[in-house]
């Protein structure tokens, strides 16, 4: 982990170094090519931060470098100066992806890629056809210049903004918000990341650069055209290249551009024909065997030397903490006070169709408190909890903590409130460490640490729920008790007042649940944190819950200490069955 | 403007519609069954178009034969490519499985397009169908035009019968519904997904003979198809035969319309903005057919 930066330095300098020196010790022929070559990895890196770090797959990115390209043209030729032009380029493209934001976004998976894959025929189409502004299909030609060599330093400096960039968000909170979204968008809202904006500003950025390759390329060309700036074939090739190379990866799109440009250019000079035969191939090729692109490739990430090539993350500085160090968790103790009403539902209802889930369910909780949410299967227990997370609304009533009512809330803002939550089916974010996960849910929940903060302290809460060890493991990799552990970890890091923990214990053998059952009494005592906590194994929740409350059909049919509860006739009815016919059959007349 | 005219857009804007219809019955079928997003779907139909124009244009054959000889070695073409390319993905996790599809579909495309410019010539092409015309006041409709549309409209018969009824096509619903329980109950998933990867691209065949005894076709063209194809399989829904003909006709309507009464050029803007607005308002596609 500590090796990768200077190595990274170095070789931003040696390519910087190498981009600069090209012009002067080679001629018009390597120059134009490399040019080419640059502005291709601008697309395609920018792309990349969408597919690879946020992992929502836009077909239509191209489109960003011809409205840039038309954006600058047009304004070039009506006499407006070079910088302004090329500055309308970049908030033209911008403005174009922050209108589309809208619309797209509210696309998930193959859906996202079909909205998307019809923006470049859209603009291809406005391109043509409003020909008072655009000259249509016969393009727009700029006065000749020659002005390869300025373009080209132009394009070497955004490549090196374009990989500052990308280094940037490898290792900054902002870019651990678009790689959980990526890995799992609901639980990176339940962490207190806000969605929305982020995936418009990812887009945004990545709309700007793209903008303004296409702005570049149109200077040095001179001349544009629906056709060759929003076709479909030339607009899929920079996305190809990063999946070559590894998307989401550092170098990935750099290395697969480099390879990719290289063989196009070799075909170009090699075939008379049919190089879109052969490069439609390679494009096969690399999407049948390379899933995750070249520098996934076993060979480099089993190699020392090389791994770093294939980690996802680049973020530096969080030394070990010392050994043997029991984990005090580095939250406030806030003074408890017992009358203190944290949680309130009044009435909340959910339904699901005609299917009602949770009726009316009215229940308090208060300070300090843990409390037992039992139930059978399908009683409404998890969507409770759904509904107190604000994953879903509630069709009534209301739900209130510290005398606020969050029923309208946004997931994240009801976690920065502090509410925290585990997963029944454990949700962390796979493609991410331990320690990053924990991370994530520090950095953005109530706590809000800055992102070194809370990549030191997550080894604290990693130690706590016994994952110590495996604090550098990716998610993915964990047992399904690990990952249970994990959930805990992300909540606790949140920093959380009231904790819903949903179904820990399931699975784990009985020294396991002990210990669990102590973190659960510790996390209170210690810590002060209020727990809900939905079991199906009594005796884990007989040993520590103040208080039972049981659902029944999405009802509250009991809600009392735990003794009482456990004497309740309807409870009782409800786990155990009925003590006997007759008992049965006076119920039922009653 | 006369009623007759705006009876032959209309008549002229069905035609065009059952055809994007039958190309977005292969689509759909095989987002649904194989959950494979095919963007070269649309360019297998002008391929199959272009073939078929060079063979009447050497042979002089009537179109209804030249249609079982595209049709088979398609069919084969899908099988193989499905075996081949695709149905390793599916042991990859979601996202990399639509990527694979994505750059496999496209450089398909690029490679198919390509190939055919080079062999058959960048050109537009045609079936130049000589034919009856039958006349109703004002209106003029070909008798290939009416028979095209009779043929469609038996095809989608036929199929939705065979979807409906047939062993084969239950489970091919099954597996549209619920890939895993079909599988559990008895369904060859994989051969099932083949199948109908095989079938979709045989259909767009038969609408590529079809397409160009209409109207011209090229090797590039497909594209544009495929986009159409998209909007309808999402406003008639995913898997949805009757859906896909109704949105289909609507879609092909429209087209003909804009491009009657406003300008030509502007008629592909339909699906694309069609696209757009849809996905906006119902994220999910359109679930008023979903069931049928």
């Amino acid at each position: 982990m500590s090796s990768s930066r200077p190595v990274a330095f170095a070789g931003i300098a040696a390519f910087a170094a190498a981009l600069g020196v090209l012009p002067i010790v080679a001629g018009p022929y390597p120059v134009s090519f490399a040019f080419i070559l640059l502005i291709t990895f601008v697309i395609a890196q920018s792309w990349d931060w969408v597919n690879g770090q946020m992992g929502y797959l836009n077909l239509g990115h191209y489109a960003f470098y011809g409205i840039g390209a038309y954006a600058f043209c047009l304004l070039l030729i009506r006499g407006v100066p070079l910088a302004p032009s090329f500055a309308a380029a970049i908030v033209v493209a911008a403005l174009a992806a922050f209108i589309l934001s809208f619309p797209l976004f509210r696309l998930k998976g193959d859906y996202f890629a079909f909205g998307t894959l019809t923006i470049v025929p859209l603009c291809e189409l406005l391109a043509s056809n409003l020909t008072e502004i655009t000259k249509g299909s016969e393009g727009v030609t700029l006065p000749p210049n020659y002005v390869l060599i300025p373009a080209y330093y132009m394009a070497a400096v955004l490549v090196v903004l374009t990989l500052a960039t990308t280094w940037w968000l490898m290792g900054s909170r902002f870019g651990y918000a678009i790689r959980a979204i990526r890995n799992d968008e609901q639980v990176a809202e339940v962490c207190g990341i806000r969605l929305f904006p982020v995936k418009v500003l990812t887009l945004g950025l990545s709309a700007m650069f793209a903008g303004l390759a296409g702005a570049i390329q149109a200077w040095q060309f001179s001349f544009i055209d629906p056709y060759t700036m929003f076709n479909l074939s030339v607009a899929l090739v920079p996305i190809a290249a990063a999946l070559l190379g590894g998307s989401g990866l550092l170098l990935g799109p750099l290395i697969g551009v480099i390879l990719l440009s290289s063989l196009q250019q070799v075909l170009l000079v090699k075939l008379s024909m049919l190089q879109g035969a052969v490069y439609g191939l390679v494009i096969v090729v690399i999407g049948r065997f390379l899933p995750g692109g070249l520098l996934r490739w076993r060979v480099i990430a089993n190699n020392k030397r090389l791994a770093w090539l294939a980690r996802e993350s680049h973020f530096e500085g969080a030394p070990a903490m010392a050994a043997g160090d029991h984990a005090a968790l580095p939250l406030r103790a806030p003074d408890l006070d017992k009358s203190k009403v944290v949680l309130r539902c009044e009435a909340a209802t959910m339904a699901f169709g005609g299917n009602v889930a949770v009726r009316e369910v009215s229940i308090d909780v208060r300070q300090g408190e843990i409390v037992g949410l039992v139930g059978p299967n399908g009683s409404g227990k998890t969507t409770l909890f759904n509904l107190i997370s604000g994953i879903y609304r509630p069709k009534g009533g209301r739900i209130i903590v510290d005398g606020q009512d969050i029923s309208g809330l946004r997931a994240d803002e009801i976690a920065c409130l502090g509410i925290g939550r585990t997963y029944q089916i454990p949700r962390p974010f796979n493609e991410l460490t331990v320690r990053e996960c924990i991370a994530i849910g520090r950095s953005f929940g109530r706590g809000a640490v800055p992102l070194r903060e809370a990549m030191q302290s997550a080894e604290a809460f990693a130690r706590f729920v016994g994952l110590g060890a495996q604090i550098e493991t990716r998610a993915d990799k964990l047992s399904l008790q690990q990952k249970k552990a994990l959930e805990l970890a992300r909540a606790l890091a949140g920093e959380p007042k009231l904790l819903l923990v949903d179904e820990v214990a399931s699975g784990l053998s009985i020294n396991e649940i002990r210990t669990f059952v102590e973190h659960i009494r510790e996390i209170r005592d210690r810590y002060g944190i209020t727990v809900i906590w939905v079991e199906h194994i009594f005796s884990a929740l007989a040993r520590v819950v103040d208080r039972l409350v049981v659902l029944d059909s999405g009802s509250v049919i009991a809600d009392a200490p735990l003794q009482e509860a456990v004497k309740d006739e309807r409870v009782l009815a409800t786990y155990l069955g009925h003590s006997n016919e007759k008992d049965a059959r006076k119920e039922k007349r009653a | 403007m006369s009623i007759d005219i705006l009876v032959q857009v209309l008549l002229s804007g069905l035609l065009l519609g059952g055809i994007y219809a039958l190309v977005a019955f292969g689509l759909s079928l095989v987002y649904g069954v194989a959950n494979i997003l095919n963007i070269a779907h649309g360019t297998l139909l002008a391929i199959s178009g272009v073939v078929a124009s060079l063979i009447f244009a050497a042979t002089g054959w009537n179109p209804i034969l030249i249609i079982p000889l595209l049709v088979l070695p398609v069919f084969l073409f899908g099988y193989l490519f499905h075996a081949a390319l695709l149905r390793p993905l599916a042991s990859r996790g979601k996202h990399d499985e639509t990527i694979g599809t994505v750059l496999i579909t496209v450089g398909s495309l690029i490679m198919m397009s390509d190939i055919t410019g080079v062999v058959a010539g960048t050109n537009q092409q045609n079936i130049p169908v000589r034919s009856e015309i039958l006349e109703f006041g004002d209106v003029i409709v070909p008798l290939t035009q009416v028979w095209i549309l009779a043929g469609i409209i038996g095809l989608t018969i036929i199929l939705h019968l065979y979807l409906k009824y047939a062993w084969f096509g239950r489970a091919v619903r099954a597996v549209t519904q619920d890939p895993l329980g079909a599988t559990i109950c008895g369904v060859n998933g994989p051969r099932a997904k083949a199948l109908t990867f095989a079938g979709g691209s045989g259909l767009v065949a038969i609408a590529g003979v079809l397409y160009a005894m209409i109207y011209p076709v090229d090797p590039y063209m497909g594209f544009s198809l495929t986009v159409r194809a998209f909007t309808i399989i999402i406003i008639g829904g995913i898997g949805n035969l009757a859906g896909a003909m109704i949105a289909g006709i609507m879609l092909g309507v429209a087209e003909s319309f804009t491009a009657f009464l406003w300008a030509p050029k502007w008629a592909p803007a339909i699906s694309v903005v069609l696209l757009l607005i849809i996905l906006v308002l119902f994220p999910r596609g359109l679930a008023l057919w979903k069931r049928a």
